[in-house]
Protein backbone atom coordinates (compact mmCIF):
# COMPACT_ATOMS: atom_id res chain seq x y z
CA UNK A 1 0.00 0.00 0.00
CA UNK A 2 0.96 3.85 -0.67
CA UNK A 3 2.21 4.01 3.31
CA UNK A 4 4.74 1.61 2.92
CA UNK A 5 6.31 4.65 0.38
CA UNK A 6 9.98 5.80 1.67
CA UNK A 7 8.95 9.49 2.69
CA UNK A 8 12.39 11.79 2.53
CA UNK A 9 12.55 14.22 5.15
CA UNK A 10 12.46 17.50 4.20
CA UNK A 11 15.67 18.35 5.67
CA UNK A 12 17.58 16.34 2.72
CA UNK A 13 15.64 18.04 0.40
CA UNK A 14 16.50 21.57 1.32
CA UNK A 15 20.24 19.95 1.67
CA UNK A 16 20.28 18.40 -2.23
CA UNK A 17 19.00 22.06 -3.09
CA UNK A 18 21.39 23.73 -1.36
CA UNK A 19 23.96 21.73 -2.43
CA UNK A 20 23.21 21.88 -6.46
CA UNK A 21 23.04 25.72 -5.87
CA UNK A 22 26.21 25.69 -4.58
CA UNK A 23 27.81 23.43 -7.56
CA UNK A 24 26.33 26.03 -9.99
CA UNK A 25 28.38 28.49 -8.52
CA UNK A 26 31.33 26.14 -8.37
CA UNK A 27 31.41 25.92 -12.14
CA UNK A 28 30.29 29.17 -13.16
CA UNK A 29 33.66 30.61 -10.91
CA UNK A 30 35.76 28.14 -12.73
CA UNK A 31 34.58 28.88 -15.92
CA UNK A 32 36.47 31.60 -15.80
CA UNK A 33 39.72 30.64 -14.57
CA UNK A 34 41.88 29.46 -17.65
CA UNK A 35 42.84 25.33 -17.16
CA UNK A 36 43.13 24.64 -20.30
CA UNK A 37 41.29 21.52 -21.48
CA UNK A 38 40.68 20.82 -17.80
CA UNK A 39 37.79 22.86 -17.85
CA UNK A 40 35.79 20.87 -19.36
CA UNK A 41 36.78 17.82 -17.65
CA UNK A 42 35.84 19.89 -14.33
CA UNK A 43 32.55 21.37 -15.70
CA UNK A 44 31.83 17.90 -16.58
CA UNK A 45 32.45 16.11 -13.47
CA UNK A 46 30.39 18.48 -11.47
CA UNK A 47 27.65 18.35 -13.71
CA UNK A 48 27.36 14.48 -13.27
CA UNK A 49 27.59 14.83 -9.58
CA UNK A 50 24.19 17.62 -9.94
CA UNK A 51 23.20 15.34 -12.04
CA UNK A 52 23.39 12.06 -9.76
CA UNK A 53 22.52 14.42 -6.74
CA UNK A 54 18.85 14.75 -8.71
CA UNK A 55 18.33 10.98 -9.88
CA UNK A 56 19.15 9.45 -6.21
CA UNK A 57 16.80 12.26 -4.13
CA UNK A 58 14.91 14.31 -6.14
CA UNK A 59 13.76 11.50 -8.28
CA UNK A 60 13.99 9.21 -5.44
CA UNK A 61 15.79 6.57 -7.23
CA UNK A 62 18.19 5.85 -4.12
CA UNK A 63 14.48 4.23 -2.33
CA UNK A 64 12.85 3.29 -5.61
CA UNK A 65 12.95 -0.47 -6.90
CA UNK A 66 16.05 -1.63 -8.48
CA UNK A 67 14.81 -1.99 -11.86
CA UNK A 68 14.41 1.56 -12.16
CA UNK A 69 18.07 2.44 -11.64
CA UNK A 70 18.84 -0.69 -13.95
CA UNK A 71 16.93 1.31 -16.99
CA UNK A 72 18.07 4.29 -16.12
CA UNK A 73 21.83 3.17 -15.94
CA UNK A 74 20.95 1.24 -19.54
CA UNK A 75 20.25 4.35 -21.29
CA UNK A 76 23.19 6.34 -20.12
CA UNK A 77 25.20 3.50 -21.57
CA UNK A 78 23.85 3.12 -24.66
CA UNK A 79 24.52 6.93 -24.86
CA UNK A 80 27.95 5.81 -23.87
CA UNK A 81 28.34 3.67 -27.24
CA UNK A 82 26.52 6.53 -29.30
CA UNK A 83 28.87 8.66 -28.63
CA UNK A 84 32.19 6.33 -28.52
CA UNK A 85 31.38 5.11 -31.94
CA UNK A 86 30.58 8.33 -33.80
CA UNK A 87 33.63 9.67 -32.34
CA UNK A 88 35.67 6.83 -33.35
CA UNK A 89 34.69 8.10 -36.86
CA UNK A 90 34.41 11.78 -36.85
CA UNK A 91 37.44 12.18 -34.41
CA UNK A 92 40.22 10.75 -37.13
CA UNK A 93 38.59 11.77 -40.66
CA UNK A 94 40.92 14.35 -40.83
CA UNK A 95 43.62 12.14 -41.80
CA UNK A 96 41.67 10.82 -44.74
CA UNK A 97 39.72 13.46 -45.98
CA UNK A 98 41.60 16.48 -44.74
CA UNK A 99 38.84 18.92 -46.44
CA UNK A 100 36.60 18.08 -43.52
CA UNK A 101 38.04 20.67 -41.44
CA UNK A 102 38.00 23.75 -43.42
CA UNK A 103 34.92 25.74 -42.85
CA UNK A 104 31.49 24.96 -44.24
CA UNK A 105 30.32 27.47 -46.67
CA UNK A 106 27.25 26.59 -46.75
CA UNK A 107 23.99 29.02 -47.86
CA UNK A 108 24.20 31.17 -44.53
CA UNK A 109 23.56 34.51 -45.27
CA UNK A 110 26.59 35.62 -43.09
CA UNK A 111 28.78 34.64 -46.42
CA UNK A 112 26.32 36.77 -48.39
CA UNK A 113 27.82 40.20 -47.65
CA UNK A 114 24.99 41.47 -46.10
CA UNK A 115 25.23 44.87 -44.76
CA UNK A 116 27.35 44.61 -41.46
CA UNK A 117 25.61 44.98 -37.91
CA UNK A 118 27.22 45.60 -34.45
CA UNK A 119 25.76 44.11 -31.14
CA UNK A 120 22.59 46.18 -31.66
CA UNK A 121 22.12 45.25 -35.41
CA UNK A 122 22.64 48.32 -35.98
CA UNK A 123 24.32 48.87 -39.66
CA UNK A 124 28.22 49.85 -39.87
CA UNK A 125 30.43 50.33 -42.32
CA UNK A 126 33.15 48.15 -41.10
CA UNK A 127 34.81 46.31 -38.07
CA UNK A 128 38.33 47.98 -37.51
CA UNK A 129 37.00 51.04 -35.48
CA UNK A 130 36.13 48.31 -32.80
CA UNK A 131 39.08 46.35 -32.31
CA UNK A 132 41.31 48.72 -30.47
CA UNK A 133 42.34 47.16 -27.26
CA UNK A 134 40.84 43.95 -27.76
CA UNK A 135 42.70 41.14 -26.85
CA UNK A 136 42.50 38.35 -30.03
CA UNK A 137 44.10 34.83 -27.37
CA UNK A 138 42.19 32.75 -27.30
CA UNK A 139 41.80 29.81 -24.90
CA UNK B 1 -0.76 -6.59 -0.16
CA UNK B 2 -4.24 -5.08 0.49
CA UNK B 3 -6.51 -7.23 2.62
CA UNK B 4 -9.11 -5.14 1.77
CA UNK B 5 -12.37 -6.89 0.09
CA UNK B 6 -13.14 -3.67 -1.39
CA UNK B 7 -10.73 -1.81 -3.97
CA UNK B 8 -10.42 1.74 -3.63
CA UNK B 9 -12.22 4.05 -6.59
CA UNK B 10 -8.56 4.82 -7.76
CA UNK B 11 -7.03 1.45 -8.27
CA UNK B 12 -8.10 0.31 -11.81
CA UNK B 13 -9.46 -3.81 -12.55
CA UNK B 14 -6.64 -4.28 -14.39
CA UNK B 15 -4.03 -4.34 -11.79
CA UNK B 16 -4.13 -6.60 -8.80
CA UNK B 17 -3.64 -4.46 -5.89
CA UNK B 18 -2.35 -0.31 -5.63
CA UNK B 19 1.35 -1.46 -5.32
CA UNK B 20 1.33 -3.31 -8.31
CA UNK B 21 -0.31 -0.32 -10.20
CA UNK B 22 2.11 2.07 -8.49
CA UNK B 23 5.12 0.35 -9.26
CA UNK B 24 3.78 -0.18 -12.82
CA UNK B 25 3.35 3.60 -13.71
CA UNK B 26 6.87 4.37 -12.23
CA UNK B 27 8.19 1.35 -15.04
CA UNK B 28 6.68 2.86 -17.60
CA UNK B 29 8.26 6.65 -16.82
CA UNK B 30 11.40 5.40 -16.49
CA UNK B 31 11.30 3.43 -19.83
CA UNK B 32 10.02 6.96 -21.11
CA UNK B 33 12.90 8.35 -19.38
CA UNK B 34 15.27 6.12 -21.53
CA UNK B 35 13.72 7.32 -24.46
CA UNK B 36 14.13 10.63 -23.39
CA UNK B 37 17.93 10.40 -22.25
CA UNK B 38 18.32 8.56 -25.85
CA UNK B 39 16.54 11.72 -27.81
CA UNK B 40 18.68 14.27 -26.92
CA UNK B 41 21.47 12.10 -26.74
CA UNK B 42 21.67 12.47 -30.46
CA UNK B 43 22.14 15.98 -30.06
CA UNK B 44 24.79 15.78 -27.76
CA UNK B 45 26.71 13.61 -30.02
CA UNK B 46 25.99 16.45 -32.31
CA UNK B 47 27.01 18.83 -30.16
CA UNK B 48 30.04 16.54 -29.35
CA UNK B 49 31.34 15.91 -32.80
CA UNK B 50 30.91 19.66 -33.94
CA UNK B 51 32.74 20.63 -30.99
CA UNK B 52 35.88 18.37 -31.22
CA UNK B 53 36.20 19.38 -35.19
CA UNK B 54 35.88 23.17 -34.13
CA UNK B 55 36.87 24.08 -30.52
CA UNK B 56 38.07 27.94 -31.19
CA UNK B 57 34.25 28.84 -32.97
CA UNK B 58 32.71 27.23 -29.95
CA UNK B 59 34.54 28.94 -27.80
CA UNK B 60 34.23 32.26 -29.75
CA UNK B 61 30.62 32.28 -30.55
CA UNK B 62 29.99 31.20 -26.45
CA UNK B 63 30.87 34.25 -25.60
CA UNK B 64 28.15 35.95 -27.59
CA UNK B 65 25.38 34.07 -24.81
CA UNK B 66 24.51 35.84 -21.90
CA UNK B 67 25.78 33.83 -18.79
CA UNK B 68 23.87 35.79 -16.51
CA UNK B 69 20.53 34.73 -17.83
CA UNK B 70 21.71 31.44 -18.28
CA UNK B 71 23.00 31.05 -14.42
CA UNK B 72 19.28 32.57 -13.43
CA UNK B 73 17.63 30.25 -15.16
CA UNK B 74 19.94 27.28 -13.94
CA UNK B 75 18.67 28.60 -10.43
CA UNK B 76 15.15 29.10 -11.76
CA UNK B 77 14.76 25.73 -12.76
CA UNK B 78 16.79 23.85 -9.38
CA UNK B 79 14.59 25.63 -7.53
CA UNK B 80 10.95 24.40 -9.57
CA UNK B 81 12.70 20.96 -8.87
CA UNK B 82 13.28 21.59 -5.09
CA UNK B 83 9.61 22.86 -4.96
CA UNK B 84 8.27 19.93 -7.13
CA UNK B 85 9.85 17.28 -4.63
CA UNK B 86 8.46 18.99 -2.34
CA UNK B 87 4.73 18.94 -3.48
CA UNK B 88 4.71 15.10 -3.58
CA UNK B 89 6.51 15.46 0.08
CA UNK B 90 3.68 17.67 0.99
CA UNK B 91 1.08 15.18 -0.20
CA UNK B 92 2.46 12.19 1.20
CA UNK B 93 2.35 14.07 4.48
CA UNK B 94 -1.69 14.72 3.81
CA UNK B 95 -0.84 18.44 3.46
CA UNK B 96 -3.10 18.89 0.53
CA UNK B 97 -2.50 23.49 0.79
CA UNK B 98 1.10 23.18 0.64
CA UNK B 99 1.26 20.93 -1.85
CA UNK B 100 -1.18 22.70 -3.82
CA UNK B 101 1.05 26.05 -3.27
CA UNK B 102 4.28 23.87 -4.37
CA UNK B 103 2.76 23.18 -7.22
CA UNK B 104 1.70 26.70 -8.05
CA UNK B 105 5.16 27.88 -7.47
CA UNK B 106 6.47 25.04 -9.88
CA UNK B 107 4.30 25.89 -12.86
CA UNK B 108 5.30 30.08 -12.08
CA UNK B 109 9.16 28.82 -12.10
CA UNK B 110 8.38 27.21 -15.27
CA UNK B 111 6.98 30.48 -16.90
CA UNK B 112 9.94 32.12 -15.47
CA UNK B 113 12.08 30.10 -17.36
CA UNK B 114 10.74 30.59 -20.55
CA UNK B 115 10.19 34.47 -19.95
CA UNK B 116 14.38 34.61 -19.14
CA UNK B 117 14.50 32.09 -22.70
CA UNK B 118 12.62 34.06 -24.60
CA UNK B 119 14.34 37.48 -23.79
CA UNK B 120 17.53 35.60 -24.19
CA UNK B 121 15.62 34.51 -27.96
CA UNK B 122 14.03 37.90 -29.17
CA UNK B 123 17.58 39.60 -28.74
CA UNK B 124 19.09 36.55 -31.08
CA UNK B 125 16.36 36.88 -33.31
CA UNK B 126 16.90 40.90 -33.46
CA UNK B 127 20.70 40.71 -34.45
CA UNK B 128 20.50 37.74 -36.45
CA UNK B 129 22.56 35.24 -34.39
CA UNK B 130 20.60 32.21 -35.71
CA UNK B 131 20.82 28.43 -37.26
CA UNK B 132 22.37 27.59 -40.63
CA UNK B 133 21.21 29.69 -43.52
CA UNK B 134 19.08 32.28 -41.36
CA UNK B 135 22.21 33.47 -39.47
CA UNK B 136 23.58 36.83 -40.61
CA UNK B 137 25.35 38.46 -37.63
CA UNK B 138 28.60 40.14 -38.57
CA UNK B 139 29.32 42.30 -35.10
CA UNK B 140 33.08 42.77 -34.28
CA UNK B 141 33.25 39.70 -32.02
CA UNK B 142 32.78 36.95 -34.73
CA UNK B 143 34.63 38.61 -37.81
CA UNK B 144 37.44 35.71 -37.29
CA UNK B 145 34.91 33.01 -36.57
CA UNK B 146 34.35 30.39 -39.24
CA UNK B 147 31.10 28.30 -38.78
CA UNK B 148 29.30 30.62 -35.92
CA UNK B 149 26.06 29.35 -37.56
CA UNK B 150 26.74 25.74 -36.74
CA UNK B 151 27.00 26.67 -32.83
CA UNK B 152 23.71 28.35 -33.20
CA UNK B 153 21.90 25.49 -34.95
CA UNK B 154 23.08 23.28 -32.32
CA UNK B 155 22.32 25.95 -29.95
CA UNK B 156 18.89 26.85 -30.78
CA UNK B 157 17.87 23.14 -31.53
CA UNK B 158 18.88 21.87 -27.91
CA UNK B 159 17.55 24.44 -25.72
CA UNK B 160 14.59 25.12 -28.41
CA UNK B 161 13.22 21.11 -27.61
CA UNK B 162 14.53 21.62 -24.08
CA UNK B 163 12.36 24.70 -23.74
CA UNK B 164 9.32 22.50 -25.38
CA UNK B 165 9.72 20.38 -22.51
CA UNK B 166 9.48 22.99 -20.03
CA UNK B 167 6.35 24.24 -21.40
CA UNK B 168 5.19 20.07 -21.86
CA UNK B 169 6.12 19.83 -18.35
CA UNK B 170 3.84 23.67 -17.34
CA UNK B 171 0.90 21.94 -19.13
CA UNK B 172 1.36 18.42 -16.72
CA UNK B 173 2.11 20.55 -13.80
CA UNK B 174 -1.55 22.89 -14.47
CA UNK B 175 -2.63 19.36 -14.33
CA UNK B 176 -1.80 18.42 -11.14
CA UNK B 177 -3.10 21.76 -9.93
CA UNK B 178 -6.53 20.54 -10.79
CA UNK B 179 -6.34 16.92 -9.90
CA UNK B 180 -5.14 17.91 -6.14
CA UNK B 181 -7.66 20.32 -6.21
CA UNK B 182 -10.69 18.37 -6.98
CA UNK B 183 -9.42 15.53 -4.15
CA UNK B 184 -8.35 13.02 -6.82
CA UNK B 185 -4.26 13.41 -5.70
CA UNK B 186 -4.21 12.06 -1.67
CA UNK B 187 -1.61 10.64 0.33
CA UNK B 188 -3.01 7.28 -0.89
CA UNK B 189 -2.87 7.64 -4.53
CA UNK B 190 -0.64 10.36 -6.10
CA UNK B 191 1.30 8.49 -8.87
CA UNK B 192 0.58 11.39 -11.33
CA UNK B 193 2.40 13.32 -9.64
CA UNK B 194 5.24 10.86 -8.83
CA UNK B 195 5.65 10.52 -12.60
CA UNK B 196 5.34 14.01 -13.56
CA UNK B 197 7.75 14.51 -11.07
CA UNK B 198 10.00 12.27 -11.96
CA UNK B 199 10.07 14.25 -15.95
CA UNK B 200 10.08 17.55 -14.54
CA UNK B 201 13.47 16.78 -12.87
CA UNK B 202 14.69 15.37 -15.71
CA UNK B 203 14.11 18.84 -17.53
CA UNK B 204 16.06 19.77 -14.75
CA UNK B 205 18.54 17.27 -15.07
CA UNK B 206 19.29 17.83 -18.88
CA UNK B 207 19.67 21.97 -17.90
CA UNK B 208 22.61 20.91 -15.52
CA UNK B 209 24.49 20.08 -18.89
CA UNK B 210 23.67 22.26 -21.40
CA UNK B 211 24.37 25.44 -19.01
CA UNK B 212 28.09 24.35 -18.81
CA UNK B 213 28.23 23.59 -22.67
CA UNK B 214 26.65 26.53 -23.75
CA UNK B 215 27.19 29.05 -21.73
CA UNK B 216 30.59 28.54 -19.54
CA UNK B 217 33.37 27.09 -22.81
CA UNK B 218 36.48 27.34 -20.27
Amino acid sequence: MSNEHHITPLRTYLIIAGSLLFLTGVTVWVSYIDLGSFNIILAMAVATLKATLVVLFFMHLLWDDKKNLVIFVMSLMFLGIFITFTLLDTGFRGGINPEVKTAIKSKASFYDNLPLTDTHGNPVESHEDHHEGEDDSHH
Amino acid sequence: MSHNSSSPDFLHHHFHDVDQQYQTSKFGMWAFILTEVLTFGGLFVAYTVYRSWYPEMFYDAHLLLDVQKGMLNTIVLISSSLTMALAIWAIQKKNKKLSLWMLVITWVLALGFLGIKYLEYSHKFEVGQLPGIFYSYMGPEVVNIDNPHIFFGIYFIMTGLHGLHVAIGMGLIAWLIYLTKKDKLHSEYYTPMETVGIFWHLVDLIWIYLFPLFYLIG
